[in-house]
């Protein structure tokens, strides 16, 4: 495991690109090398995106996976108290939360190495969090808080993968019961506004009145040109004319000609790579 | 020396195209050559992809006008050649087997020394023929001399004339082996009277050209002068000459020795007559009393064959003199045969044949002079498709002489009968019937593909080699062929051996062939054997024995129906023929009281599973050889399944899981059923359809009914479900198989892809609270499935509506258009629930055809597994390139053994032209004509943005979506190459009888090229069975036995693998700087490469950053390197329980 000791990897221990501080951070006090966290203040150009609060959101890169939102949240609640951490896969303003967390549906978990951005009460957490680079490694894994990894993390998982019945269908009902009342609205508002006409003038015309208008998709609309096409197609004469005949002629050369020059590009490529020796 | 012929090739292939430019060129011809060459070098060199492009002809070259000559081209190709492919190809073909004509000077120089060498041999003292001490010791008569006494005198005169026969001189020598036959003719005064008798003739000959070589091999001039049998008969050696150094393997001359014209009378050397007596034979003193002689028609040809040598020549010269089309169909043929083993060896057809039999066509009026070489090429295998010489006869022979022997003569002394010119030679007398059988049917087997326009007939015809091993189903080799000295004795073939002068090979091959052949009849659609080859060798080594022949080879193409049939029914009992029956099959013939009264006599094979009953017919093979044959078991090695302890489930009397299949197929069609007729749910289900591997039969390990022993496990509060124990061994891997249930489309599915998510999970709470009710079945709903837990399988219903792909495909613009785009979700969708379920049916569909499809699948699934390429190669990728092998066998017939199929499946992923072919394979026979065109054309237009595996199907004709995402064009490379040495090792291994038969070498993984290597604690593997070479003893797994009194109440541990959620997690987290293998059956090892990219030096990215670390490189200079130490403890920390070790090959590495 000496890979490249003779490298620069100890200087690099405490090396941080600009702007950054490296923290190094392990899951247990048995681990002898430590991952880098790199932290900065949070900072953006005014007006840009404004989710996470200024001056006191701390930008963490570098998370290793077995680090949960938990476990960060407790690491940095050394320097100050922290009152939120939003993990996400890649830097960038946050996404919008959905609107109602299910426990059965669209679990995304964010795997592998990801990035956080913690938002400490007060904004000295921030240069708290900075000089940790200068202490220890911090230690993920404590015996009051441990970590599951391995068959026990999996079991576990397997565990929550198992759902109660009565739970998930409570669930799927409020859920349906919502929808059928927001699909119900929004008919009688259709039903309301048919045939009425808008401040300019206007009558909106949908699928529910007496004569519904073509539906306005791709297909539909593609479905009108071809039908063009062939109309037009068929009223056109073939082999009519003679430079039609002398036309079809020529083009069934240039066809020709045209396969002939693929195969020998064909053939021409064979040859390079020998296709042709036959044993 | 190189690089020449390839410019010329180029150059000459311009050349033909251009000649419609005009005809001023051709003075500038000589120095044009050269210079294309170079052109062509450089087209080649900036297009380095090999990559097909559309081609893009400019207006004007499209349209102008043509050339009569052009004209004229084109319309040949469409009258002579089936494309102008087609046409190149054979032109490229034939430019690269012919002899160049430089190279023919060199050869005739050489011929030229020769023939002066040969009139200045020196002449020698009359001695009697048995005395042969006027020999030099290092010179060895070329001659089995037994029995070793025989009458005449012999000298040696300097040769009457010396001619050059045969191909060379015709033209139609083709490489690898470009010989040049010489006949040296005797002088008269050397043979004497009675010299057709008792061998004279040939030990003459044989003494003539070992005089001969002692003299030449004095000779600066030759390489290696070394002797041969002609055609591997062992009565007609053959002296062999190469000329010296670098030019060695350029040329090959062949001495022939021949009588004097006229010198043997015929009529005594007609079929009928005897030529070698029994006395002399079997060296008894004075001759048997009365007994007349039995004719000896081999010994007789083979000394007529000598007589004929140039007048045959002068016959073919004259009839191609004319005909350029027959030197070309002559060497296509040669190249068909080759590719074929057939133009090699005791009993072959070889090219001379071939020339024959285009100059009997041409005067029975079947070839036309005008034809190009691929129509002659078509038209013979058209007549050897549909005659059959070995009832009726040909002859070339044009008088009406009422003296000369008939075609009845010939065919009472010889299997095949093909006479040459004189009247009087069989050109096919060595080949066995079955031979000729094979031949034929090659013949026809060429013709479907030729007549097939949706295939490169080209390619599949004669370039595609057919060894044995690969192209029958099960094949056996005779380990020792001396144990056919035995066979005669017991078989009383005296007479054939005197024939054969004593080749107890040759004189036992047709008789162990009809009797094979009648023992297994309906069970085989074709039964031939190996050519024997002769060796060659140097002058001073004795001649090779009849053993030396090495080991005999017979392959059998099965018919599937009646192949793996345990019964052999005979005879009612009081029939005269079932004392026949009786002694034909010895003491396996019983007598039977069958269903419908009849007491008949029955052979019963014991065979139990069905990979048994594939091995019926060694049992008939070795049991008839015995018998009949006198040859033991272990003499035979019979290669029919040896691959299949591969696949092979549980302990020995287990079968090779085609019966675990048919009862889980049994059991999902219950279940099916009563899904149907589930009462209560507020919409119909419409279509059940399986997707998993097992329900198309090509799980390598279909899952075994399982019951859990709840002491082993947890168990979860209030929710009737199992828990593994982490300090336990890992339970049993139960794999879920899953079952997609379509649901009838209605107006009260909600248009919304969130809705539909949610109604989904309200069908399957249904379908479970229904199942439970009404069938009492263990169930256990989630939001996406139902698994369900039945006799001892677990089922994972799956609902499905049919509209929902496309809802989660719609896309609405800003100005209110609907548009449909394909996204992640709706792809994975239209996977799971349209294409999985079709290619299910379809291959199903297929195992009831082809009923060694599934072993076939299995055993290249497991091959790829367990070369650690699972993940990087979809499974229902291989399933379709086995499925390509039955749909489309190519020169081949469907496989109807798992290990042909395999064999052939390692061949078509190593041979297939990935880059430029799209793998057509039609399911259902959906495609046709017209769509092959349209999917090729396609793929060529496409080609940059598809998958570097392009398999079309009849529902998936542009996309590929199988291959899609997987293989990457690295892990394709990799696959081709592990698939090239696995074949070479492979077929090594099955063809050498005599060596160790390791199979389950092509499935032990290199590992020496991976970086790190995780080994895995066996505790927490749970198919640690499923390895190749099975661990003795393993864990207990937590089950109980299927029988075992207990009614499962509680759902067992499903679909719980640890290795693979650790895989899982190792590519989430470290899937950019590594690749990981793993063969999911019972791996214990975990292979990582290092991506080379990610570990050079990057500058800082923010979105980079995924488990590196700053390092400066330079001074001032900060850079991002992977933080391998800590990585490697990740390793560890990720699989906690799981890892055993990490071993970090440092030395195969640098950051």
């Amino acid at each position: 495991m000496a890979a490249g000791k003779g490298k620069p990897v100890a200087a690099a221990a405490a090396g941080a690109p600009a702007g950054y501080t490296a923290v190094p951070v392990k899951l247990s006090e048995k681990q002898q090398s430590p991952h880098y966290l790199y932290v900065k203040e949070h900072k953006v150009r005014e007006g840009t995106d404004n989710t996470y609060p200024p001056h006191r959101t701390l930008f963490v890169l570098n998370i290793p996976p077995y680090c949960t939102k938990a476990c960060l949240s407790r690491l940095f609640s050394c320097c100050s108290s922290v009152q939120s951490v939003n993990v996400c896969e890649k830097p960038g303003p946050r996404e919008k939360p959905e609107a109602s967390k299910s426990k059965f549906f669209n679990l995304k978990t964010v795997p592998g190495f990801r990035v956080a951005y913690v938002v400490f009460k007060n904004p000295a957490g921030i240069q708290a969090a900075k000089s940790l680079s200068l202490q220890g490694p911090l230690v993920i894994s404590s015996e009051s808080h441990p970590v599951k990894t391995g068959i026990r993390k999996w079991i576990a998982s397997y565990a929550a993968a198992v759902v109660d019945p009565a739970e998930l269908k409570a669930e799927v009902d409020t859920f349906m019961q919502a929808y059928d009342q927001k699909i119900a609205e929004e008919e009688a508002k259709e039903e309301e506004e048919e045939g009425v006409p808008d401040e300019e003038g206007w009558v909106k015309v949908t699928r529910k009145g007496r004569r519904p208008g073509l539906p306005r998709t791709e297909a539909a609309s593609l479905r009108v040109l071809e039908r063009e096409k062939r109309k037009r197609a068929r009223k056109e004469l073939l082999n009519f004319y003679a430079w039609q005949h002398r036309e079809t002629k020529r083009e069934n050369i240039a066809q020709l000609r045209k396969k002939f020059e693929e195969d020998k590009q064909r053939i021409a490529l064979m040859r390079a790579q020998r296709k042709f020796r036959p044993y | 020396m190189k690089l020449e012929p390839r410019a010329a090739a180029g150059g000459g292939g311009e050349r033909v195209f251009d000649n419609a430019e005009g005809d001023m060129e051709t003075e500038e011809e000589n120095q044009d050559l050269p210079k294309k060459g170079k052109a062509q070098g450089r087209k080649r060199a900036s297009a380095p992809e090999g990559v097909v492009k559309q081609v893009k002809l400019s207006r004007a070259d499209l349209y102008k006008l043509p050339t009569n000559e052009e004209l004229n081209q084109l319309k040949e190709t469409e009258n002579l050649f089936h494309s102008s492919l087609l046409r190149l190809q054979i032109e490229e073909l034939l430019k690269e087997v012919k002899l160049k004509e430089k190279k023919k000077q060199k050869i005739d120089a050489f011929l030229h020394e020769i023939n002066t060498l040969l009139s200045a041999v020196p002449e020698t003292l009359e001695t009697d023929l048995a005395n042969q001490s006027w020999l030099p010791k290092d010179v060895k008569v070329p001659f089995l001399q037994v029995p070793s006494s025989v009458k005449g005198k012999f000298r040696f005169l300097p040769p009457a004339t010396v001619t050059v026969v045969g191909s060379y001189l015709l033209g139609t020598c083709i490489k690898p082996e470009i010989n040049v036959d010489l006949a040296v003719t005797m002088p008269r005064a050397i043979l004497q009277d009675k010299d057709n008798l008792n061998q004279r003739y040939h030990r003459k000959r044989a003494l003539y050209l070992a005089h001969i070589a002692q003299h030449l091999s004095k000779e600066k001039l030759f390489g290696s002068v070394r002797f041969t049998y002609m055609n591997s008969n062992h009565l007609k050696p053959i002296l062999l000459l190469q000329p010296q150094g670098k030019d060695e393997k350029l040329v090959t001359v062949r001495l022939y020795a021949c009588p004097a014209p006229g010198f043997f009378k015929p009529s005594r050397l007609y079929p009928s007559k005897n030529n070698v007596r029994t006395a002399w034979f079997l060296e008894q003193g004075s001759p048997g009393e009365g007994a007349a002689e039995s004719p000896t028609p081999h010994y007789n040809n083979s000394i007529l064959c000598d007589t004929g040598l140039e007048s045959n020549l002068l016959f073919l010269a004259g009839a191609g003199a004319d005909f350029p089309g027959m030197r070309d169909g002559v060497a296509l043929l040669k190249v068909w045969l080759h590719q074929r083993e057939l133009g090699k060896g005791l009993g072959c057809l070889n090219g001379f044949m071939a020339s024959m039999l285009v100059v009997y066509l041409l005067a029975k009026h079947k070839i036309s002079q005008g034809m190009s070489g691929y129509q002659v090429l078509r038209s013979v295998l058209q007549f050897l498709a549909t005659s059959d010489l070995s009832a009726t006869g040909i002859s070339l022979s044009k008088d009406a002489d009422s003296s000369l022997p008939t075609l009845a003569d010939f065919h009472q002394a010889f299997e095949v009968v093909f006479v040459d010119p004189s009247g009087l030679v069989n050109l096919c007398a060595d080949m066995t019937a079955s031979k000729y059988k094979q031949v034929q049917f090659e013949a026809k087997r060429s013709m479907e593909v030729l007549d097939d326009r949706t295939v490169d007939g080209f390619q599949l015809l004669l370039m595609t080699p057919k060894p044995l091993i690969r192209t029958f189903d099960h094949v056996f080799h005779l380990k020792h062929v001396s144990k056919l000295q035995g066979a005669c004795k017991k078989m009383q073939l005296l007479n054939e051996l005197m024939d054969r002068g004593g080749n107890y090979v040759a004189a036992a091959l047709p008789f162990v062939t009809s009797l094979l052949a009648r023992g297994l009849a309906g069970r085989v659609l074709l039964l031939t054997h190996s050519l024997p080859q002769a060796p060659q060798w140097p002058i001073s080594a004795e001649p090779p024995k009849h053993k030396d022949a090495g080991h005999l080879s017979f392959g059998l193409l099965l018919t599937p129906e009646f192949a793996t049939s345990i019964l052999e029914k005979g005879p009612e009992a009081d029939r005269p023929e079932a004392a026949e029956f009786r002694k034909f099959w010895g003491e396996k013939s019983e007598l039977r009281r069958f269903q419908d009264g009849a007491i008949c006599e029955a052979v019963v094979w014991g065979a139990e599973t069905m990979c048994q009953k594939r091995l019926i017919p060694e049992q008939i093979v070795k049991h008839l050889l015995c018998l009949h044959a006198d040859i033991p078991e272990s003499s035979i090695c019979y290669t029919g399944a040896v691959l299949e302890s591969v696949i092979r489930v549980g302990r020995e009397p287990a079968g090779t899981g085609e019966e675990a299949m048919v009862s889980i197929v049994r059991s999902y069609d219950d279940l099916s059923r009563k899904l149907w007729n589930l009462e209560g749910l507020p919409l119909m289900v419409t279509a059940v359809q399986g997707t998993h591997p097992t329900l198309r039969y090509t799980d390598v390990f279909p899952p075994t009914p399982m019951k859990p022993d709840y002491s082993y496990h947890m168990r979860i509060k209030d929710k009737e479900s199992l828990l593994p124990l982490a300090e336990k061994p890992c339970p049993a891997y139960i794999a879920p198989m899953k079952v997609v249930c379509h649901m009838e489309g209605s107006g009260q599915w909600p248009q919304d892809k969130e809705a539909i998510k949610r109604v989904k999970a309200a069908f399957h709470l249904r379908l479970a609270e229904l199942l439970s009710q009404q069938h009492q079945l263990l169930c256990r709903p989630v939001a996406t499935h139902t698994d369900v837990y039945k006799d001892g399988y677990v089922f994972r219903l799956q609902v499905a509506y049919h509209r929902e792909p496309h809802i989660l495909k719609e896309v609405v613009t800003p100005e209110g258009m609907l548009k449909y785009r394909d996204t992640e979700e709706s792809q994975q969708l239209e996977l799971e629930t349209l294409h999985l379920p079709y290619l299910t049916s379809s291959l199903h569909g297929l195992q009831q055809q082809h009923p060694a499809f599934s072993g076939t699948s299995r055993l290249a699934k497991r091959w790829v597994r367990a070369q650690l390429l699972s993940d990087s190669l979809s499974d229902e990728c291989v399933d379709l390139l086995a499925a390509s092998l039955f749909l489309h066998p190519g020169p081949f017939t469907p496989p109807s053994s798992p290990q042909v199929g395999f064999l052939r499946f390692l061949h078509l992923l190593m041979a297939f032209d990935w880059k430029n072919s799209p793998l057509i394979v039609n399911l259902n026979a959906d495609l046709k004509d017209a769509d092959y065109t349209e999917i090729r054309n396609e793929f060529v237009a496409a080609r940059l943005h598809l998958p570097v595996m392009f398999i079309a199907t009849p529902r998936d004709k542009r996309s590929s979506v199988w291959t899609k995402e997987r293989p990457s064009a690295q892990i394709l490379q990799r696959l081709l190459v592990l698939a090239l040495e696995s074949l070479r090792a492979l077929e090594e291994q099955l063809t050498d009888p005599l060596g160790s038969q390791d199979v389950k070498m092509v499935f032990r993984p290199p590992l020496d090229i991976y970086d790190v290597l995780i080994h895995l604690n066996a505790k927490q593997i749970p198919r640690h069975l499923e390895g190749v070479d099975r661990p003795a003893k393993s864990f207990s797994r937590g089950m109980l036995k299927s029988d075992a009194p207990v009614k499962t109440l509680i759902f067992p541990v499903v679909g719980y693998d640890p290795v693979q959620c650790y895989l899982q997690e190792l590519r989430e987290a470290f899937g950019d700087l590594a690749l990981f293998f793993y063969d999911s059956h019972g791996g214990e090892v975990i292979g990582v490469l290092w991506k080379p990219s990610s570990f050079e030096p990057q500058p800082f990215k923010a979105s980079n950053m995924k488990g590196r670390m700053m390092a400066s490189l330079s001074c001032e200079e900060l850079v991002t390197v992977p933080n391998v130490e800590a990585i490697l403890e990740d390793f560890e920390i990720l699989g906690e329980g799981l890892v055993r070790s990490v071993e970090a090959r440092t030395e195969k590495w640098t950051i």
